[in-house]
């Protein structure tokens, strides 16, 4: 299987590369990320340390408290529990319960009855202590009491026992504050961050963007365009490269356009030349036939059958001279096609049906159409395609002997409609395909050799071009792609 | 008693403090038991004479050495007043007591009775001014207008009641020739005539050999009352003889040892205990 782009045809349209992308692919979004990132954790960090530093000091400051106040209460309470003086025990009992956070606070002698404390009904009795020995941090979990004891002493002898428990709600309120305080100085560290990261990719990007503004400008054709450079920093220098780069390439695309130009206008002049050449080519030999036949005519040595048989010969150089300059004429006059959405296995069915009637008597050619569902819109101009089509046709009946098969066939690849014609004829010589398509170029005697070169300039404003393979002996399968409009 | 809240206490000024020592008296009546009790404890009641830390200091030795005599706890305990204190002995709260003569005959009646006394030193009062004062002796001629006194507390006996007694025998009629001031103890009567709040205490000597050297030596003792028995130990009459045998052989036994020596040191009562009975005690006050 060969492709065969012919010379001076465009090369189909694939498009531009995409310019917009998704928002996590930008600079922008990643230079925020990374900023929010930093930000979150170094606050993250800053704030667990601040934070582990002030539970610290919260716990530090609870026991220090804890420790004086029990300090306090075994010096205050000494002379009173040496004198079991109850009263004076609950003046004290009811002072320290005054104090922030005490949770309770017992005194007891050194036999171990409660003389003091602020659970009344403890009071009086000989209870075990509460506790066998001072709490520290970290207290065990669920245990809401920071829970001390110390000895009432006097010359280094016991008298009674203080116990005290310290409620660490406080704390623990004061330690989830300081947590949330920490929280809310990330979450803003990651607001503040993230804001000064977009504004800094805003000022970086913005710029970025003019490029690419820039970029798809030139892209279509525009190489007046400069960027402002209205900094000196890495974008600025991206933009003058730019500019440089644009100026270049202006100057380089003028000279180009120059080029081409230049070389347009010869070939178009080789063109015409050749096309001249052509077209007195194919119209010498039948108009010296004419000639002839004129110069036999008007002499007195041809009669009866001879004569009827010059003024055939006449006849027909003559339609044939019409026939070439009708060609030509379609070929040069091919007008702007206006695609539209059309049914094209309709058009197919169309042609088909017409080849079926207008079979030569003696030809037996079945015709095949397959048309799947999926395949059977494409967006094309109607009497140009119907040209195309029926040009092929034309072509596969006429390299099939008196037997054969002609398919019509379409099928969806992509985005595309693929039609195909193929024949089961004498197939093509591989030399001849790549010239198949010049004007003049024909394989058959009686061929002008513009069929083709029509289907191919039609097929070029619809920006698609003919795909041959052939085997010789067996057949050819012509096609081309249209859009599906889909 | 263990449902009553400390709120109760919350009162103040003398009639609190009078509730207050009531209801000590009756806490401890119920629910601070004595050895007696089967707490296996046995409780030292010390007049107090001095301030409980002071007190504390001076018989936290002698309660331990009690207890390693006797193989079990001795705990020390002292009151908030002299009333309080005699309150707790009618209601038999303590198990062994250090008291004055005259409580001492008082307790005979709850049920106690004297096992040993303070040896050597006679039981006197005396009478002490400052140094500086212009008082050299107690004649009722030569007395300013209206001096000030200081005493412990109208139950203290050799400070109080025996030093009264003595300035009644002089023909001093205290309550008329002196502003009369009690200041709760022994220290702080002597504190009070160091600082000049009154012009002559009534005390006595172990007292004054404890207070600092420089209160000491600026204070002058300018009378001492006649000798009477002196300051006893008490046991509660259902305490086991042996027991009872043990805190006399202790006590009298404590000059014999350098650690006993020192106990007695502190106590500022160098002399010692020696064995003694009810029949010492009993006329004492009549």
């Amino acid at each position: 299987m060969s492709v065969v782009a012919p010379p001076g045809l465009a090369m189909p349209l694939t498009g531009s590369a995409p310019l917009r992308t998704a928002l996590f692919q930008t600079l922008r979004f990643r230079l925020i990320l990374s900023v929010a990132l930093v930000h979150v954790v170094l606050m993250g960090i800053f704030a667990a340390a601040a934070v582990h530093e002030q539970s610290d000091r919260i716990e530090l400051e609870l026991l220090n408290r804890s420790r004086a106040l029990i300090s306090m209460t075994a010096v205050a309470s000494t002379n009173t529990v040496l004198t079991e003086d109850l009263g004076a025990l609950a003046e004290i009992i009811q002072k320290v319960e005054r104090q922030p956070d005490v949770a309770y606070c017992e005194i007891s002698d050194s036999r171990g009855y409660i003389l003091g404390t602020t659970l009344p009904d403890r009071l009086g009795k000989r209870l075990p202590p509460r506790i066998d020995q001072s709490d520290s941090f970290p207290l065990a979990p669920g245990d809401p009491t920071l829970d001390l004891r110390e000895a009432i002493q006097v010359e280094g002898q016991t008298v009674g026992t203080v116990t005290l428990g310290l409620s660490t709600a406080r704390m623990d309120s004061a330690m989830r504050k300081t947590w949330l305080d920490g929280s809310l100085f990330i979450l803003l560290a990651l607001v503040v961050g993230s804001f000064a990261a977009w504004l800094l990719s805003l000022a970086t990007t913005r710029k970025l963007h003019d490029m690419v503004g820039a970029t798809a400008r030139i892209g279509k054709g525009d190489l007046d365009i400069q960027l402002p450079i209205t900094s000196r920093d890495e974008v600025g220098m991206l933009a003058i490269a730019f500019n440089n780069m644009v100026t270049s390439l202006k100057q380089t695309s003028e000279e180009a356009l120059r080029e081409h130009r230049q070389r347009t206008q010869a070939e178009r002049l080789a063109c015409v030349g050749e096309m001249s050449a052509s077209i007195a080519h194919e119209i010498r030999n039948p108009l010296s036939a004419v000639i002839n036949s004129v110069n036999l005519l008007s002499g007195d040595t041809l009669q009866g059958e001879d004569r009827s048989q010059v003024i055939g010969i006449l006849n027909n150089e003559s339609h044939r001279l019409n026939r070439i300059l009708s060609d030509f004429l379609d070929f040069a006059k091919i007008r702007e096609s206006q695609p539209a959405q059309g049914n094209l296995a309709a058009l197919i069915e169309e042609i088909a049906s017409m080849l079926r009637q207008d079979l030569p008597p003696g030809k037996s050619i079945r015709v095949a159409v397959t048309c799947p569902p999926d395949a059977c819109l494409a967006v094309f101009d109607h009497d140009q395609i119907r040209q195309v089509v029926w040009n092929l046709a034309l072509n596969a009946v006429q390299a099939m002997g008196d037997n054969g098969l002609l398919s019509f066939r379409t099928a969806r690849r992509g985005d595309k409609i693929v039609v195909t014609v193929a024949d089961t004829g004498c197939g093509i010589q591989p030399d001849f395909i790549k010239d198949m398509t010049k004007p003049f170029v024909t394989g058959r005697r009686d061929g002008t050799g513009l069929g083709l070169a029509i289907v191919q300039r039609i097929l070029v404003q619809h920006r698609s071009q003919l795909s041959v393979s052939s085997e010789l002996g067996v057949g050819s399968e012509i096609s081309f792609e249209l859009d599906s409009g889909g | 008693m263990g449902k009553c809240s400390p709120l109760l206490f919350a009162s103040r000024g003398r009639a609190g403090a009078a509730v207050r020592s009531a209801f000590v008296a009756l806490f401890m009546a119920f629910s601070t038991p004595s050895a007696s009790g089967n707490q296996g404890v046995y409780r030292l009641g010390v007049l107090p004479l001095q301030s409980p830390n002071k007190l504390a200091v001076m018989f936290l030795p002698l309660a331990e050495a009690l207890s390693e005599r006797l193989g079990r706890p001795v705990q020390f305990v002292t009151a908030p007043s002299f009333s309080a204190f005699m309150a707790r002995v009618s209601a038999r709260n303590y198990d062994i007591l250090y008291l004055n003569p005259l409580l001492c005959s008082r307790a005979l009646g709850h049920g106690y009775h004297v096992v040993a006394k303070v040896g050597g030193e006679p039981f006197t009062g005396i009478l002490v001014v400052r140094r500086d004062s212009p008082l050299k002796d107690l004649d009722p001629a030569q007395l300013p207008p209206r001096p000030r006194i200081g005493f412990p507390d109208p139950g203290a006996y050799a400070a109080t009641v025996m030093t009264r007694r003595y300035l009644s025998r002089l023909g001093i009629d205290v309550d008329r020739t002196f502003q009369v001031k009690y200041f709760g103890s022994q220290d702080s009567a002597l504190m009070a005539l160091y600082s000049g709040l009154v012009d002559v205490a009534g005390t006595w000597k172990p007292s004054l050999r404890s207070m600092p050297k420089d209160v000491r030596n600026d204070l002058r003792v300018i009378a001492e009352t006649p000798p009477e028995p002196q300051m006893p130990i008490a046991v509660r009459n259902d305490m086991p003889p042996a027991d009872a045998d043990a805190i006399v052989a202790a006590l009298t036994e404590l000059g014999k040892t350098p650690r006993g020596q020192a106990i007695l040191g502190g106590m500022a009562l160098p002399q010692g205990f020696v064995a003694a009975n009810d029949r010492e005690y009993e006329k004492v006050g009549e």
